[in-house]
């Protein structure tokens, strides 16, 4: 487990475009913590860090977004970046009807998942990173992340 | 479009919780709305606090041909009268996406009609045309909705540029979050707007996100984030109460007014906007409706907002943008969920 502390928003960009340095495709990052955590502003970072030049805004709304890849370097195998809210959620169910545990794992895919508490259920553990972000005052954060 | 000719169509639209089919005719540049249908599944939605895509998949296959039968019969319009169908293939619900694309892809089929595919977003700016105004360009167009809050640059009535968009949540989106956690129900935006007529828009200094950045992109994220600090310095006990409640919403809705209303005002100086347009769900809203129309007349410029009926989602739009479009053969239709400007 990795222990980390930011104390701005850009920290923790940062913090999710060095995440991402590490991402070889296969990889479901599940983000937990409370509204206005920076949830997305990491996973902002993490796209960032993969190249992504679109703009990463909330899929609350239609609660998946799908974004291309380009490989910059031969260690990353994924072409697609999978971003989920389950903000919404009541039921792990919807997010298997609109097809998007079929991406869970797959080596082409890197998997981004906001409130992944409500969708714990259906995550393969195995290949499941769990990146918990702990509100420390107004602009303070503590990332803890699995091994 | 060419002028001088009398065409109808059939409008089918499904991209979120909303089965609606209008027909809408265009005669030598003139719009008439034949029939409109809209059947809201919100009340079906209400009890999970936002839109379930499978439950909302669900009952567009079950509304989507009575929905279309009601238009035909309203309109009186005979279908070998009908020069073609128009259906919404994205942004959208993906479940929801197919249930309209593949109903209008069998009707073009079955009656050897052209169908056009048509952005939804796009569609949103069209629905401006059913108000028979002329329109001076170039126009700065404010989309706002539970989805999007985008700025689009129209150099003529075809060439649409997007200028900016929300880097994180929607307005609606903000609304809808909002309204959970005071515990107020869904949809977020009207029942907010109801709330704040009766609170102090000054109570709360909430702050306006991204008002002074030189760029035209929007963040509501973070005033969201303010609304729940803000809302956690009271007991439980006085959050029930109805004044701060009203308060709350009142400060919230006047933020995200005045950056809406500032950002498009910016645009519009920028680009040497003619017109603005305002369209969307969130343009219902009446604060903000006011807000930018008051701001517009007073530079002097057009101001263009559909009906709040053609604002929220409806097929008359769907319709009225295939009047710009060149039709695409059936085969080759493809719903996108993420489908942009």
């Amino acid at each position: 487990m990795q222990k980390i502390l930011t104390h701005s928003e850009k920290q923790t960009f940062d913090l999710g475009k060095k995440l991402a340095k590490a991402l070889r495709g296969g990889e479901i990052l599940a983000l937990t913590g409370p509204l206005g955590a920076g949830k997305t502003v990491l996973a902002k970072g993490l796209a960032a860090g993969l190249g992504i030049k679109k703009t990463i805004n909330s899929p609350t709304f239609i609660l998946m977004k799908i974004y291309q890849l380009k490989a910059k370097n031969l260690k990353l195998k994924a072409n697609k970046l999978i971003h989920l809210d389950c903000y919404r959620l009541k039921n792990p169910q919807e997010i298997i009807n609109i097809g998007a545990k079929e991406y869970f794992g797959q080596p082409n895919t890197i998997t981004v998942i906001e409130w992944a508490e409500k969708i714990k259920s259906i995550l393969p553990s195995g290949q499941t990173k769990n990146i918990r972000i702990r509100l420390k005052g107004a602009n303070h954060r503590q990332i803890i992340i699995d091994k | 479009m060419s002028k001088n000719v009398n065409r109808i169509i059939l409008g089918i639209e499904s991209s979120c919780d909303e089965t609606a089919a209008a027909l809408v005719e265009n005669q030598g540049g003139t719009f008439k709305i034949l029939a409109n249908v809209v059947w809201s599944q919100v009340k079906i939605h209400q009890k999970y606090g936002g839109v379930v895509p499978e439950i909302a998949a669900r009952n567009h296959v079950k509304k989507i041909l009575p929905i279309i039968d009601l238009a035909l019969k309203k309109s009186k319009v005979d279908k070998k009268n009908i020069s073609g169908i128009a259906v919404a293939t994205g942004p959208g619900l993906i479940t929801s996406l197919l249930v309209g694309a593949q109903t209008a892809k069998t009707l073009a089929y079955l009656w050897q009609k052209p169908i056009y595919a048509i952005n939804h977003l796009q569609a949103h700016l069209y629905a401006n045309w059913l108000n028979n105004q002329p329109i001076k360009f170039p126009a700065v167009c404010l989309i706002v909705s539970g989805g999007h809050t985008e700025l689009i640059l129209m150099k003529n009535q075809t060439q649409l540029k997007k200028i900016s968009e929300t880097l994180d949540d929607a307005a609606g989106e903000a609304f809808d979050k909002v309204s959970q956690l005071l515990k107020l129900g869904y949809p977020g935006g009207p029942i907010v707007s109801a709330m704040a007529e009766r609170g102090d828009a000054k109570a709360f200094k909430f702050p306006r996100p991204m008002i002074q950045n030189n760029n035209f992109n929007f963040s509501f994220s973070g005033l969201k984030t303010a609304v729940l600090y803000a809302s956690q310095k009271f007991s439980p006990k006085k959050l029930k109460s109805y004044k701060l409640k009203a308060n709350l919403c009142a400060s919230f809705q006047q933020a995200v007014v005045e950056v809406l209303r500032a950002k498009t005002i910016k645009a519009a100086k920028y680009y040497n906007a003619k017109t603005i347009m305002l369209s969307g769900g969130v343009a219902a809203n009446q604060l903000l409706r006011q807000t930018l129309e008051q701001k517009t007349k007073k530079m002097g410029l057009k101001f263009l907002t559909p009906k709040p009926e053609l604002c929220t989602d409806n097929a008359a739009m769907i319709a009225a943008a295939a009047f710009f479009t060149k039709p695409t053969p059936w085969q080759k239709i493809k719903v996108d969920p993420n489908l942009s400007l």
